[in-house]
């Protein structure tokens, strides 16, 4: 996600969001307030499974929320994420089909073939349309990225190629965020 | 899980049980209905991947709900399942700690060392407290033997050791229907 690159806003600007979020006003941000602001495009909720990784990243003291201190971050990884998604949304059609996914992995390095693109699409075709939305995108995009880490790390000669005994597969999988 | 099956119950008490669940009356059980209808023993929501799960496992044709002709076989599940769980559960603290997880993975059939274990239950572990709950006791289980399923499609001569290229180790973990 080197190339849009957004640049940080003003506090003031981002303590106005942080308050719009915070309905219950608590001080924080739980995983619903952050589900309920973002949208996908749809009318289908926000996938929380994109929300939780989210949350994980950039909640420092661990508690399952977002204080201000930890919210530009966070806001600024999400538009950042917006502006990757409708720079390879070529169409506009507020998905990313096929073609379009492969285009964007390249863009970050994966030259991947059709099968294994085509298999990264169906797990995340929300709808049987053979597209992807944009909240399924960062989730698609985010596993492959903690995937490949985890295979380079056994792949010590780097010749693209493994060997894992099945505790170790089941070890990698059950680890995957 | 054969040792925790139970007897299929009458048609009138499972129409019964279907008729509570279907709460729109639309003749079919919806995720959103599955999931209110199921405790994990704690005032948290069911699971939803769990309920996703079984949706999936019993939904013939296809359309994300289950209709009466397949709820016996879903309610049989649930109920085997939760006889299954409280066997374990030898506390009965409605939760399930690393070595009564070791146990029930042992009883399955599956041979793995304590730190897997421990890998398995922190990755469903909802309240940090080294526990895991009913729900997410199902959904470990799934997970498991689903990644079992395929690590044995790649391991042909069965040593219990895989040799895969990054693409089709990407294809496994993506086609996984987890």
């Amino acid at each position: 996600m080197a190339q849009p690159q957004s640049g940080m806003p003003p506090p003031a600007y981002l303590m106005e969001m942080f308050q719009k979020l915070d309905k219950d006003q608590s001080g924080s941000i739980t995983a619903n307030e952050l589900q309920t602001a973002l949208s996908n495009g749809t009318w289908t909720p926000f996938n929380p499974e994109t929300v939780r990784l989210m949350m994980n990243m950039f909640d420092k003291s661990n508690k399952g929320t977002i204080t201000f201190e930890d919210f530009g971050a966070l806001w600024k990884y999400i538009v950042d994420w917006q502006n990757c998604f409708r720079s390879f949304d070529k169409d506009n059609s507020g998905n990313i089909d096929k073609n379009e996914l492969r285009a964007a992995l390249q863009t970050f390095g994966y030259n991947l073939n059709d099968a294994t693109v085509t298999t990264m699409l169906q797990k995340f075709d929300r709808i049987g349309k053979g597209t992807v939305l944009f909240d399924d995108f960062i989730q698609c995009c985010i596993m492959l990225n903690n995937l490949t880490t985890a295979f380079r790390q056994f792949d010590t000669d780097q010749d693209g190629v493994v060997t894992l005994h099945y505790e170790q597969f089941v070890g990698v999988v059950f680890s995957i965020k | 899980m054969a040792n925790f099956s139970s007897p299929m119950p009458s048609r009138e008490f499972l129409w019964d049980v279907f008729q509570r669940v279907d709460k729109d009356r639309s003749g079919f059980i919806s995720s959103d209905e599955l999931q209110m209808a199921l405790s994990n023993g704690t005032w948290t929501p069911f699971n939803p991947e769990t309920v996703r799960l079984m949706i999936g496992m019993f939904d013939k044709h296809n359309r994300g709900t289950v209709s009466f002709d397949d709820f016996g076989a879903l309610w049989k599940y649930v109920t085997d399942w939760q006889s299954c769980f409280r066997s374990f559960d030898r506390d009965g603290s409605g939760n399930i700690n690393v070595s009564e997880l070791k146990d029930a993975l042992s009883s399955f059939g599956y041979r793995l060392g304590e730190q897997i274990v421990s890998v398995m239950l922190k990755r469903f572990d909802r309240f940090g407290r080294g526990t895991i709950l009913f729900d997410d006791f199902i959904q470990c289980c799934v997970v498991l033997h689903t990644l079992t399923a395929a690590f044995r499609q790649f391991d042909t001569d069965q040593d219990g050791y895989i040799t895969i290229h990054y693409e089709q180790f990407l294809n496994m973990v993506f086609g996984l229907k987890i």
